[in-house]
């Protein structure tokens, strides 16, 4: 199972990109939701998991970073600007939820790769089962580890997107491994999952 | 096992990438047509200051007056509210209040409630639908809905708004102004915008024989339900019971109003490319009944969606290519040129 590769901006782009969207440029409106989408998409993907509400947390990304771009002033790169946006929605989103109960189906879309029926079966349980225990962790853990481990994210950038030091973030990646290599160890079909999708660093 | 790396693999979906990227646009777009028309009113109020200025060397009492009076309306008679976003899910609905106006998001609706600090109240509708009950204005900041390239004023009414994604205006009370390209026009009770082809002809049914799904439909119990109402009830109940959804969609497409050609669309939309044939009979009877109904280009834009999921790769670039011809500015015309290239 590959990290798809998500191209980045240029920055010489960004500017103009930026000037023309906020001028109301709609074919620039559009150019910019293109290019982000996959990332973005990604991003929640990655945290969430495959859930319904996920185009909708799409969308809410996007019309908040319309909303923001007037005041975007280049002080970061765009494309980080929108991902520390798509981790707010996130997180907003999962706070807001905490009250209800979390439906952690997987709708299915999942490419679990090749193999046979069973495989890909044994596959999307596994994910299921490596976002059910996730949805055990506190929310900064969760979406600490998510961006790490799952979207490929380094430290530095992990500390960036979600507003802390790297020390902090560092240190809830820790403890959200520590609790799932906890839960990996009483559950064999997620222990299973995990050591086939893992690669080292 | 460090957990170091878990790449996930991310689904792609090219229609679910432009459905969302589709929806943003025309968002913002509404937005942005909010925006300009607040400017417009602010205008008058910046020229009414500058008078003012003028005048008040020449007396100073009068000036002092004048002050205060064209300061009043500037002053917010509540803070500005933060915008709010109303999102429902497929078959759910929510109530809430814009002041003392009461909404009711239909399913599927996503709407955000804009809040000038002058108090003009804007609701920009990104899709679905939402129905508006608003106390007069008169004297008071203005009530919009923003749906698209249309902006319905309120003057102090009960109506719907709809956007799937043809917009349509439906009057229960009142009166609304209905701003379109096309024109400004007045939506009396009981009148719609656009204005319901009268004269479209209503075709007999087929014979039965060419109806080989299981359309022996049973009425819904007897009610004194409006078909608007029965029309909600069927959009309420697709998910949670599709049955009687369906059997309520179907008991108003047997009769010849807008309901009828919405709940042959609803219809096609639920069987989708899971029973495309029957998708595609609903569509057609849609078109060949209601040849000038509001949502035909939507019709025409699902049909190819249905033939697409359903891998009828060639029949879906015909659909498209039909779609194209038809309208070739419309809202789905740069998905469709994507389905239609060879």
């Amino acid at each position: 199972m590959a990290l798809s590769v998500v191209d980045r901006p240029e920055a010489s782009s960004d500017a103009e990109l930026v000037a023309a969207c906020v001028a109301g440029d709609s074919a620039a409106q559009r150019r910019l939701c293109m290019r982000e989408y996959d990332r973005v998409n990604a991003i929640i993907f990655r945290i969430l998991g495959s859930t319904r509400d996920a185009d909708d947390l799409v969308q809410e990304t996007f019309i908040a970073m319309f909303r923001g771009l007037p005041k975007f002033r280049g002080e970061s790169k765009l494309s980080t600007w929108i991902d520390k946006i798509a981790v707010r929605v996130v997180f907003a989103h999962i706070r807001a939820r905490k009250a209800a109960p979390v439906s952690l189906d997987v709708i299915g879309d999942v490419d679990a790769g090749g193999g046979t029926v069973d495989a890909r079966a044994h596959a999307r349980e596994g994910l299921r089962r490596l976002y059910a225990a996730l949805a055990e962790l506190t929310l900064e853990h969760r979406i600490a580890f998510s961006l790490y481990s799952i979207d490929g994210r380094t430290i530095p950038e992990v500390a960036q997107l979600i507003g802390t030091s790297t020390v902090t973030a560092k240190l809830r990646i820790w403890r959200a491994r520590r609790r799932l290599l906890a839960k990996i160890a009483d559950d064999p079909i997620l222990g299973e999952f995990v050591r086939d999708v893992e690669v080292s660093r | 096992m460090k957990l170091d790396r878990l790449p996930i693999d991310v689904p792609k979906n090219d229609t679910r990438r432009d459905r969302v990227i589709g929806s943003v646009l025309a968002k913002v777009a509404a937005m942005q047509t909010a925006e300009r028309a607040d400017a417009v009113m602010a205008e008058p109020r910046s020229r009414a200051r500058f008078a003012i200025a003028l005048v008040a060397p020449l007396a100073v009492a009068a000036a002092v007056l004048v002050w205060v009076l064209a300061r009043t309306p500037a002053t917010p008679s509540a803070p500005p509210s933060a915008p709010s976003l109303v999102v429902t899910p497929i078959g759910g609905s929510s109530r809430f209040t814009v002041g003392d106006s009461m909404i009711e998001a239909g399913p599927d609706t996503s709407v955000e409630v804009l809040t000038a600090a002058s108090g003009a109240v804007t609701l920009a509708l990104a899709r679905g639908s939402v129905e508006c009950d608003v106390a007069p204005r008169a004297g008071r900041p203005p009530f919009r809905v923003v749906a698209g390239n249309v902006t319905v004023e309120v003057v102090g009414t009960r109506f719907t708004v709809a956007r799937r994604p043809a917009v349509r205006v439906d009057v229960v009370r009142g009166k609304v102004k209905v701003v379109a390209p096309a024109g400004t026009v007045y939506v009396l009770p009981g009148e719609s915008w656009p204005p319901v082809a009268p004269s479209a002809p209503v075709l007999p049914p087929p014979p039965l024989a060419s109806i080989p799904t299981p359309p022996v439909v049973e009425s819904p119990a007897p009610s004194q339900a409006s078909p608007q109402a029965m029309f909600k009830d069927a959009q309420r109940l697709r998910r949670r019971d599709p049955a009687k959804s369906e059997r309520l969609y179907r008991s108003l497409a047997n009769h010849s109003d807008v309901w009828a050609a919405l709940s042959l669309y609803d219809l096609a939309e639920m069987h989708g490319a899971a029973q495309t044939d029957r998708a595609l009979r609903e569509l057609d009877e849609l078109a060949r009944r209601f040849p000038r109904a509001a949502n035909l280009e939507d019709a025409a834009w699902l049909r190819i969606e249905i033939l697409r999921d359903a891998s009828r790769t060639e029949d879906a670039r015909r659909a498209a290519a039909a779609y194209l011809r038809r309208f070739p500015s419309g809202t789905y015309s740069d998905q469709a040129a994507r389905v239609a290239a060879p």
